[in-house]
């Protein structure tokens, strides 16, 4: 199976066959991550950056009394933590939801793709540019649109990146993810993310069963989530 | 501590009539609690029936607190929104 990385980076430019391998190569070891394991700490100073190849994780933070925020979902060919490199000390913590492969990617790996991969280089900056763009995104539907908008809008961007890396039945994907994890995601109360869910069925949006999402009404479900996916970059041009 | 009154009241939610109370401090209303079943409740850490916050006035409101989890009865919810009333900006 393809490193999915490799697919996430190759939907939006092309990779040679040498940075392709440079990628494989830079995997020091892979590890298994139990669900509701820490991945990496709050407070952590990594020496590695952590690849998600399968499973389901959530970037989060704690405040007071343990309430939690997820602020990002992470799904196969993410970087959990590549800002890790330059940012060194860890302002969150990473949560495997689901049993998590991950690849170790050191540090100073890293460094050398740098140094001897501009093209590279690239687009693993527009790796995070991509986070950054997908948390400006979450904010903007957390600040303004109704909490069943908000759900509708996570629902086609996760759709979409699991696509990308493959993982996307036709319109079903595999999403195990608590409602108690969305609602940590979106801002809502369990009670509320149940009633939006219900909501988006019984307007034939979505079919929920089980982890297994499907989507009724593509351009239904983007037009109540006001979703467009030009923030998501997935356009393949020269970077 | 003001005094405390509820008022039995439907309350829309789900498309539907839940079984509710508005909660009066003094005379203003300060909160508004429907019945939830283990349904809505589905996917939290503990399925429990029982008492939501649909809506929060004052200290019991937005401005000043966060969602609490759903109240497994009338006498939890009403501990809390005393909580809230006599807390100020602390949002426990």
């Amino acid at each position: 199976m393809t490193n999915p990385l490799i697919l996430k980076l190759e939907q939006r430019d092309q990779l040679s066959d040498a940075e392709k391998r440079a990628l494989e190569n830079a995997i020091s070891r892979v590890r298994v991550v139990e669900a509701d394991e820490d991945i990496v700490r709050e407070g952590d100073r990594p020496n590695e950056s952590s690849l998600l190849l399968d499973g389901f994780a959530a970037r989060y933070k704690l405040v007071s009394n343990g309430r939690r925020q997820i602020s990002a979902l992470h799904v196969p060919g993410d970087f959990l933590d590549l800002h890790s490199f330059l940012l060194k000390t860890m302002d969150h913590g990473v949560l495997a939801l689901t049993t998590c492969r991950i690849a170790a990617v050191p540090h100073a790996t890293l460094e050398k793709i740098t140094d001897e991969f501009p093209h590279l280089t690239r687009m693993l900056w527009l790796n995070t540019l991509i986070d950054g763009a997908i948390h400006r995104e979450w904010l903007t539907a957390m600040g303004r649109l109704s909490a069943t908008a908000h759900m509708a809008h996570l629902i086609c961007e996760l759709y979409l990146r699991l696509k990308v890396v493959g993982r996307a039945e036709g319109d079903t994907v595999q999403l195990p993810i608590t409602q108690a994890e969305l609602g940590d995601t979106l801002g809502l109360s369990t009670v509320h993310v149940n009633r939006v869910l219900q909501e988006l069925r019984k307007e034939g949006l979505i079919r929920f069963q089980g982890d297994s999402l499907t989507i009724l009404d593509w351009e239904r479900l983007k037009k109540v989530g006001e979703f467009t996916s030009t923030y998501l970059s997935l356009q393949n041009e020269h970077r | 501590m003001p005094e405390i009154t509820l008022q039995p009241i439907s309350v829309m939610t789900d498309g539907g009539g839940h079984e509710g109370h508005l909660v009066l401090a003094a005379g203003h209303l300060v909160a508004v609690l429907s019945r939830v079943t283990a349904e809505e409740t589905l996917g939290e850490r503990e399925q429990i029936e029982g008492w939501f916050l649909e809506a929060g006035f004052g200290p019991c409101g937005p401005l000043m607190s966060v969602t609490p989890p759903v109240f497994t009865d009338l006498d939890q919810a009403l501990a809390w929104i005393r909580t809230r009333l006599e807390a100020g900006l602390d949002p426990s």
